[in-house]
């Protein structure tokens, strides 16, 4: 306190003031969270609006990430059904859950390249899965330890849910460590899903006790490769 | 490490340096905001977007000020657009008589000298109580006031010189007692 021509409080005044609003810990980890999800989403929310209003401004952006990564599984899936003609598929029955059809095969395509391609699409749709499975599942435990009652979340697990289906159902889950991972993770998404209102203590309280039990958190940022943060950061997908 | 480096990194994509900057003021722009909201949730929501903005917007730093500053320059801002929205909200704005009445009671009936000390820190006019805050409460020199809040060092010194006698009225019969 430099610089003060005036004179200063009575101590027991000035002592008073500091406990005015005095701020608890600074939740780190957990506003490092919300920050990055915000940033990842559109901007448009306005500074003083309640969480609510913001998770409901960011949770489009994730139902298009969902979105966008279905569609880039279903991709994947199609390129698979081509290559399928001219390799022997991953897995004894590889028919995925997507609705979309197989495009028709086309005399240009390089068969050679396929799997190559292939494999790469399913690698890259199960890595921006998993980081955004991370994302969620680390804002809504940060948002249940600190009393916050996220309404969308079930919305937001419904759809991450719907594409850990496809990528089940897909060659990616050939790899077993990554389908162990994919059927541990379908569970924790289903039970945040079909969480109803009425019973949210205590279920939301068996939920984030299973993350801690299963160590998902950990397994899920061990599984995303580097760098793929970042590129949810940056909005590439 | 040095300002214009650490800005450099994070403008070139480098997580790591993000976090940096964010660890490195997260604390001050917490508190600071905690000390004008006194809510948690609130503090924590102006927190996120001072930090949405900074790093949105670091492009414009100038380096003028030392980058603490200018991150908390813009929580303040965030800070009191957002409870003077809330304010606009709830309409339940404190007329400062009213206020002033309420802060010296008969002392018997509230003895609580933390409680009434409280209550004519709200009632301040919003600069006097910035300035106090920042001040008395979280220990920033009047040249870093001015610098944040985009006044002359001598306007911040003025206002915490009032925001003190206000005080001091309002709680006369503590110090007397």
């Amino acid at each position: 306190m430099t610089g003060d021509d005036d004179e200063p409080l009575d101590p027991e005044l000035r002592d008073a003031a500091r406990a005015y609003h005095e701020p608890p810990e600074v939740p780190r980890e957990a506003l490092w969270t919300r920050i990055q999800l915000r940033r990842s989403a559109e901007p448009g929310a306005a500074p003083g609006d309640p969480p609510a209003a913001r998770l409901a401004a960011r949770s489009p952006r994730l139902l298009v990430w969902g979105a966008g990564i279905a569609a880039l599984l279903a991709l994947g899936v199609g390129i698979g059904r081509l290559s399928v003609h001219v390799r022997p598929p991953l897995r004894a029955d590889p028919t995925p859950v997507a609705a979309a059809p197989a495009p028709p095969p086309q005399a240009s395509s390089p068969a050679a390249a396929a799997p190559g391609r292939d494999a790469a699409a399913y690698r890259l749709a199960a890595a921006e899965h998993l980081g955004q499975a991370e994302a969620f599942l680390t804002l809504f435990r940060a948002s249940v330890r600190e009393g916050h009652r996220e309404r969308l979340a079930p919305a937001t697990a419904r759809q991450l849910l719907a594409t850990n289906r496809l990528l089940l159902d897909s060659p990616a889950a050939a790899d077993p460590r990554l389908r162990f991972l994919l059927q541990d993770l379908e569970l924790v998404l289903a039970e945040i899903a079909q969480l109803a209102p009425e019973r949210r203590g205590e279920d939301l309280k068996l939920i984030t006790d299973g993350l801690e039990r299963d160590g998902m958190l950990v397994r899920l940022r061990a599984a995303v490769p580097a760098g793929t943060g970042a590129a949810f950061r940056k909005g590439v997908l | 490490m040095d300002d214009r480096h650490l800005i450099s990194r994070v403008q070139a994509g480098d997580a790591s340096a993000e976090r940096e900057l964010y660890d490195t003021h997260v604390e001050r722009v917490y508190r600071l905001v905690y000390r004008l909201a006194g809510d948690a949730d609130q503090a924590q929501d102006y927190t996120q977007e001072t930090f949405i903005r900074a790093f949105g917007r670091l492009g414009e730093f100038r380096g003028e000020a030392a980058l603490g500053t200018w991150i908390c320059s813009i929580a303040v801002s965030v800070a009191l657009n957002g409870l003077r929205r809330g304010k606009r909200l709830r309409t339940r704005e404190v007329a400062l008589d009213e206020a002033a009445a309420a802060a010296t009671p008969d002392r018997a009936a509230e003895p609580d000298l933390r409680d009434r000390l409280a209550r004519a820190i709200d009632a301040l006019p919003e600069g006097y109580r910035v300035v106090f805050l920042m001040h008395d409460v979280e220990g920033y020199t009047h040249e870093e006031i001015g610098r944040t809040l985009g006044v002359q060092t001598g306007t911040s010194k003025a206002q915490l010189s009032r925001a003190r006698a206000k005080l001091r009225r309002a709680l006369a019969d503590f110090a007397r007692g």
